[in-house]
């Protein structure tokens, strides 16, 4: 597949951005290749009401 | 070819948790973050709890398929990107801003959210652990 991008003259003005997080990125400029990932576990379990207790992962 | 980047006037409050705030031209940015977010009712940590590895840290990633090859021409016919102001308040857990040109960026960030309430009308000093209870939550 052929892909053609012409890029004119671009010119902005005011950037506000209140966050970028979490792989995210903000880009002035070119780039080949660009990979983000984020994973999130937040399960409803993740909520637990109780006695506290020490947190021990799955398995130990 | 890339173009040229430019930023008359950036104003950036807060970078952090393996974030990159790059001015100029990169080749290669990779960025990690590992979260355990922890919110407890009441104040208190029990040591060296939650070392261990949660499954969310060690998963790998999906792999996404790409069967088709792209042939990519880039025509610039200008060659600036121009930009008066960037306001920024925080960069956060992995997160890139670039001013420039790049040819890989790879970022990856786990977040494992716990919460912890104790039971309502339990006092504080009975909803303490006990040395004899442990026991195993995750999702």
């Amino acid at each position: 597949m052929n892909y053609t991008v012409i890029n004119r003259d671009v010119q902005v003005g005011d950037i506000y951005l209140t966050a970028v997080t979490s792989s995210a990125i903000f880009l002035i400029g070119d780039a080949d290749v660009i990979n983000l990932s984020s994973a999130f576990d937040t399960p409803p379990e993740s909520l637990i009401i109780g006695p506290l207790v020490p947190l021990t992962p799955k398995g130990s | 070819m890339k173009r040229l980047s430019m930023v008359q006037w950036l104003n950036s409050n807060t970078v952090l948790l393996s974030s990159v705030l790059q001015i100029g031209d990169s080749r290669e940015i990779n960025a990690r973050s590992y979260v355990l977010a922890v919110q407890r009712q009441y104040e208190w940590f029990g040591g060296n709890e939650g070392e261990g590895a949660f499954p969310v840290f060690a998963r790998s990633l999906p792999k996404l398929p790409v069967s088709a090859y792209v042939q990519t021409r880039r025509l610039n016919e200008s060659p600036v990107l121009s930009v008066r102001s960037i306001h920024l308040i925080a960069v956060s857990t992995a997160a890139v801003v670039h001013i420039g040109s790049t040819s890989t960026i790879d970022a990856d960030t786990r977040i494992k959210h716990i919460r912890q309430l104790s039971e309502p009308n339990i006092p504080f000093s009975l909803s303490l652990p006990q040395a004899a209870i442990r026991i195993t939550k995750d999702g």
